[in-house]
């Protein structure tokens, strides 16, 4: 029987051994998705293939890798015949994933003839084939068209490489030498982290090693159970809305979530959001389960709380109830590339279920998207440059402070690009970049806002791609705030302004053009009357007000 | 002013490190090598008055006239603790217009991924204070809107408006061509002659716009801070023949003269650890270890620095609360872990230990200034590890009955250990969680710990290091001398450091020669002006050239020493590149000679070497090595551990493991499986047996 002590030391070596695995990545890996967008994420799970420890990245990764590892062991993988030197990959979202991009890699660890642990990795890939670049069409209509599924199978076994997968994969991408380079990282990574185990297994044995994972999940799902017993029960229900699914044009995807609190337990039935779409907005259970996972943990780990170490045993008390066939559990072959939207605004509506239970401490919505948009520079030579830009917009408005401008929240946590940079490198100038006044929902406490950026076309010919929401239904205020600002895509060419879709797909452009886009702020907290006049005042001497919507939306000065 | 003149005539230099609550000094007597250290409550009001009062002291203690120092190093955390207390200038940002906010915008990325009250990144220029100028250029250095003049009187009248006490000043792609940031001050003066003004192009002139715009804007709000200082500093100096050459520690590990200091005091920004990695890299040199791993454990955190093939690690950009400072400086590792870390039960019975610290006040509970929380200082003392009547040299008693009293309180009955079991508990948790950070730092840059000697030190590094370095396979420890002063020590020997830089984003081809030596030519020039300013005769400058580089697509640099090029040719700039693979390889295991080289920034490294007189070793105090016995629970059972005094080891003394080796300011833990020999330099070797 291993005391505290132990258990502590253990479980802080594990999370070490997660953190070495992550610079392991980061130091082997090829792709610029990995590297600089850090699109990746390491973990060490239990002989069950339930999750001890995890290096701190994508919040859309974290949570979800437990779940591909356990529906690999009930049905896609003989556990008895995953050996040691065996290294089991997949990509397919119907064997337990979230989308053909993010590639998981996983690698049992034995001690003493037993299975004590698994490592494991996940990196979104820079392409894996299909339909368009980089394997994110908005258009596709069925998986097929999103790129080379890889069901379960062995990569390495008996610690020799499967050749035929490998070249399988090489002929069915477009940058073979990124990916296998990437995923090669992956591999050494596995192993740094099984060395890390074994090393700790040989200190404490195969049962310290099980008993230490056993205990620790415990532990957190006691303070889970601790902090959730703490919520009044009842049932709280919240329905949020994305614009499209970009080929159904104006037709909204319901996200409705009723989230019930018993005791020390919470579930949360999915049953009445929309069934599945035709594009590519769908989400598998893994992506579905993450958003509520996190949004459970977040109001969990509140200040005040003592902090929750975050592993699978916090996953005990909360039950998702999810359908086959809806948009947040979809059947195949429905396309799913565009999952983070829906996770997105999953999480946007599992906040506003959150917060009739425990008021004090959430937020109305951030802007709840990824500003994804990609431009293909064609010079006249034919030469052509890529840049994928991913923008953010506001935090919403708090019950105790006001939401933050341009503040990466939720699902993803990514970096800008400097745009000096850009413009060293490819025929694009930015011709603005600030922050949009009036953008963040009124409230007592105000959205933070949302952003503007302008591109101007420098080579002879450019197609832009982008994927967007947040053009119809803004993002909510709470409490008597109000709502944000709709986001919006503008093309200015010669003098004349005309609306982009959000959701679009090689739209041509040439020398000259501007695109602006004008991201959503964060809704406002509490009603705008009762925001303090000093406040207003500085906002309004600050800008992020403008004297107009200080006496429209907060009726001063009147 | 010639620096080695000066040297001759007065042979005295004096090292000051301004903590926090000490004022630390190391004093070197060039004629007899002689090293005198000594202590004296810090003034945080203003440090001038603890440094004099420190150097009085120590002249009386040590007998030696004020009019015989010749040079004084100054260590400052006037500039940190400024930006950290927000005691800053009321400041004024001028952008090109449409890029107000890019300060405020940031680079995005979050720190707590589960926080859903987020403070926002610290904005040192307000919105209302940051003004767009008409202007912009291009990537390549051409303009494409000229700087319209005519807005000038406008953005004069808002600065006057606004009391602006200084001005930042940050365009588009200055870095390349700076003549518009150059023209807006040139006007700025003209009208307001009063007002400071830093420009980018000066500061950081390095691409990525957010990076060096933050890095402006904290040098722009510190000027007068500093200048105040430093003028207060000039004021002091002059009493009884107190005139040494005054020169300001920087955070690139090189010292800088009191004008640079004054123009450019965001180099003096994160200067805290840079005492800590001379000394280190001073005593790879004296120990021939060329392969360090510094660990600097005090009240509150863990510092971990590494010295590689004699080299200290040096990163080229940093932060401070939050906000990045795009200047050269040394690399560092901190963990909320040392002596006052606090230990506590939490959820579901987790020994929890740190970040949180009790700090100086109310600090652990053993200094019965009022703190009830245990901490790992109190797990020392509750062991017999510290001697509660020897603390400080025996100048703070410790209360050993509240220690044990708290342990079994907070830690002990909750999880239903004896008060040993848990104070070992809380020493246990913290030596692997210092091991992790230690063995993380080295295995990110592709090293292995077992190539390398872990150099403790720090009031609190002794009692951890062996079971620190036993963890991560390392098997020799070195404590060196004076390990409470050892960042005053490593500033004795320092040298005078200016880094120069220039962002061009060129392909590392040879067609390219001409663009890079033009480059490298204007930085030498420059550098040589800087190090002739400041006195430097030419047979003591050394000028290194150095490139960040990467494969073309990558977002990110590799910073490659180039050596001391003077004219970069086809066969320097191969070798060049053949470095970048090589410590590619190295780093992050793989190199592509066929992929496409970038140079994105140029850097030049000016060094003005000071004389380092040699120091003499310190003879062994004349008593006892062997202080006696002391009660110490030791592997699960109260011992009888031998006690011995440092500054009494000799020659030949053999410390075996377990024992406790205890200095005024110090107390190490040698454990079982380890033994100590004095060695150089006055350093106490372990080595695993």
């Amino acid at each position: 029987m291993l005391g505290p002590i132990e258990i502590e030391v253990i479980r802080n070596a594990l999370t070490a051994a997660a953190a070495e695995m992550d610079v392991t990545v980061w130091r082997t890996s090829r792709s610029t998705i990995v590297r600089e967008l850090l699109d990746y994420s390491t973990a060490v799970f239990d002989a069950e293939g339930n999750n001890l420890a995890q290096s701190a990245r994508i919040p859309g990764h974290l949570n979800s890798m437990s779940h591909l590892l356990r529906e690999l062991l009930d049905r896609w993988v003989d556990p008895d015949s995953w050996g040691p030197d065996d290294v089991v990959i997949t990509n397919d979202p119907y064997c337990g994933g979230q989308h053909l991009p993010d590639i998981t890699a996983f690698k049992p660890v034995f001690h003493e003839g037993r299975r004590i642990a698994f490592v494991g990795t996940l990196c979104h890939h820079i392409d894996v084939g299909g339909l368009a670049a980089g394997s994110y069409a908005a258009k596709a209509i069925e998986i097929f068209q999103e790129g080379l599924r890889i069901p379960p199978v062995k990569l390495i076994e008996r610690g020799i490489r499967n050749e035929g997968v490998w070249a399988m994969i090489r002929q069915n991408v477009r940058k073979p030498d990124l990916l296998l380079g990437d995923l090669q990282s992956q591999i050494a990574s596995l192993e740094v982290g099984a060395a890390a185990l074994r090393r700790l297994a040989t200190r404490y044995g195969a049962a310290g090693m099980i008993e230490a994972g056993a205990r620790i999940l415990d532990m957190s799902e006691a303070a889970m159970r601790a902090a959730i017993g703490r919520m009044p029960d009842g049932t709280y229900e919240f329905t949020d809305f994305l614009d499209d699914d970009g080929i159904d044009l104006g037709q909204p995807i319901r996200l409705q979530v009723r989230l019930t609190v018993a005791e020390e337990e919470i579930t949360v039935d999915l049953s009445g959001c929309s069934p599945q779409v035709q594009g590519p907005t769908n989400a598998t259970l893994a992506s579905s389960n993450s958003a509520v996972m996190f949004a459970v943990m977040c109001a969990s780990m509140s200040p005040g709380d003592e902090p929750i170490a975050a592993n699978a045993g916090c996953y005990r008390p909360v039950r998702t109830i999810a359908p086959e066939g809806l948009v947040v559990n979809a059947r195949h072959p429905a396309p799913v590339v565009h999952r983070v939207a829906v996770t997105h605004r999953l999480l946007n509506a599992m906040f506003g279920a959150l917060h009739q239970v425990v008021p004090d401490r959430i937020p109305a919505a951030y802007y709840g998207n990824s500003y994804v948009c990609t431009f293909q520079t064609v010079a006249a030579d034919a030469s052509r440059e890529v840049l994928v830009e991913i923008e953010i917009g506001g935090s919403g408005g708090h019950p105790a402070k006001d939401g933050v401008s341009a503040f990466a929240s939720g699902m993803h946590n990514n970096s800008n690009i400097p745009i000096e940079m850009i413009e060293s490198q490819m025929p694009l100038t930015i011709t603005r970049y600030g922050l949009l006044p009036d953008s963040g929902g009124p409230g007592a406490r105000r959205g933070g806002l949302g952003l503007f950026r302008e591109w101007r076309v420098d080579s002879e010919r450019c197609f832009f791609t982008a994927n967007m929401d947040r053009f119809v239904h803004p993002p909510y205020g709470l409490a008597g705030g109000q709502p944000a600002s709709l986001g919006r895509l503008i093309l200015t060419r010669e003098g004349q302004e005309v609306a982009l879709q959000p959701k679009a797909d090689n739209v041509p452009l040439v020398r000259g053009d501007r695109v602006r886009l004008e991201t959503s702020g964060g809704g406002g907290f509490g009603p705008p009357e009762a925001r303090d006049p000093a406040a207003l005042a500085r906002d309004v001497a600050l800008g992020y007000v403008t004297p107009a919507a200080a006496r429209a939306a907060y009726g001063a000065g009147a | 002013m010639a620096v080695t003149a000066s040297q001759d005539s007065r042979p005295l230099r004096i090292a000051v490190d301004i903590g926090g609550t000490f004022t630390d000094l190391q004093i070197l007597d060039a004629r007899s090598g002689a090293v005198w250290a000594w202590k004296t409550p810090t003034t945080p009001e203003d440090p001038s008055i603890g440094l004099m009062a420190g150097v009085r002291e120590a002249a009386e203690r040590f007998g030696f006239a004020l009019a015989e120092v010749g040079l004084l190093l100054h260590g400052t955390t006037i500039a940190t603790n400024a930006v950290l207390e927000r005691r800053l200038a009321r400041g004024a940002l001028l952008t090109t217009a449409g890029f107000e906010d890019v300060l405020e915008i940031t680079r995005h990325v979050r720190r707590e991924l589960y926080v859903l009250a987020p403070d926002p990144f610290p904005v040192l220029v307000p919105r209302d204070c940051r003004l767009g100028v008409p202007e912009r250029m291009r990537a390549d250095g051409s303009v494409e809107t000229p700087l319209d003049e005519a807005a000038i009187p406008g953005l004069l009248a808002r600065l006057e408006a606004l009391g602006a006490e200084a001005v930042a000043v940050c365009l588009l792609h200055s870095y390349v061509n700076p003549a518009h940031e150059q023209r807006l001050r040139a006007l700025i003066r003209a009208a307001r002659p009063d007002l400071p003004v830093s420009l980018s192009s000066e500061i950081s002139p390095e691409i990525r716009e957010y990076e060096r715009a933050s890095t402006t804007v904290l040098n722009a709000l510190l000027a007068p801070v500093v200048k105040a200082y430093l003028d207060r500093l000039e004021q002091r100096l002059g009493e009884g023949g107190f005139q040494p050459l005054v020169f300001l520690v920087q955070s690139n590990g090189g010292v800088c003269s009191l004008a640079t200091a004054a123009e450019q005091p965001a180099r003096l920004l994160l200067s805290g650890p840079s005492g800590g990695a001379l000394a280190a890299g001073r005593i790879a040199e004296l120990l021939s270890r060329p392969n360090l791993v510094a660990v600097d454990m005090g009240g509150t955190s863990f510092d971990v620095s590494v010295v590689q093939a004699g080299r200290v690690s040096v990163v080229t950009q940093g932060e401070i609360d939050r906000l990045p400072v795009r200047l050269p400086m040394v690399e560092m590792r901190t963990i909320g872990a040392g002596g006052g870390s606090i230990a506590s039960v939490e959820g579901g019975g987790r020994l929890v230990v740190g970040p949180r610290s009790a700090g100086a006040r109310p600090g652990p509970v053993a200094y019965g200034r009022g703190g009830t929380e245990p901490t790992v200082t109190d797990a020392n003392l509750a062991l017999g590890r510290l001697d509660p009547e020897y603390f400080l040299g025996g100048a703070m008693k410790l209360d050993m009955a509240a220690t044990r009293a708290a342990i079994a309180e907070r830690v002990g009955t909750p999880l239903g250990l004896s008060v040993e079991q848990a104070a070992q508990g809380i020493l246990t948790v913290t030596n692997a969680n210092l091991g992790a950070a230690v063995r993380l730092s080295l295995f990110e840059k592709g090293f292995d710990p077992r190539d390398f000697a872990l150099l403790s030190f720090g009031g609190a590094g002794g009692l951890h290091a062996t079971e620190v370095a036993a963890e991560m396979g390392i098997t020799e420890v070195i404590f060196p001398r004076e390990p409470g002063t050892l960042s005053a020590y490593g500033i004795l020997y320092s040298d005078l450091v200016q880094d120069l830089a220039r962002s061009r984003l060129l392909r590392a081809e040879p067609g390219n020669l001409p663009a890079i030596a033009a480059l490298a030519a204007e930085l030498r020039e420059e550098a040589e002006a800087r190090l002739a300013r400041d006195g430097v005769a030419p047979a003591r400058r050394v000028l290194e050239l150095a490139a960040d580089m990467r494969y073309h697509g990558q977002a990110f640099e590799l910073l490659v020493p180039w050596g001391e090029v003077a004219v970069p040719d086809a066969a320097a700039l191969e070798m060049l590149r053949a470095r970048f693979h090589e410590m590619h390889q190295q780093r992050f295991s793989y190199s592509d000679r066929n992929e496409a080289v970038e140079i994105v920034t140029l850097r030049v490294t000016a060094i003005g070497r000071l004389p380092k007189p040699d120091a003499a070793e310190a003879a062994p105090a004349a008593r006892p090595a062997r202080k006696g016995t002391r009660r110490v629970f030791e592997a699960g059972a109260w011992r009888d551990l031998p006690v011995w005094d440092r500054d009494a080891l000799r020659p030949g003394d053999v410390v075996i493991g377990p024992a406790i080796v205890e200095e005024p300011f110090a107390t190490h833990a040698i454990t079982a499986g380890w033994s100590a020999v004095p060695g150089p330099a006055g350093a106490l070797i372990a080595r695993r047996v």
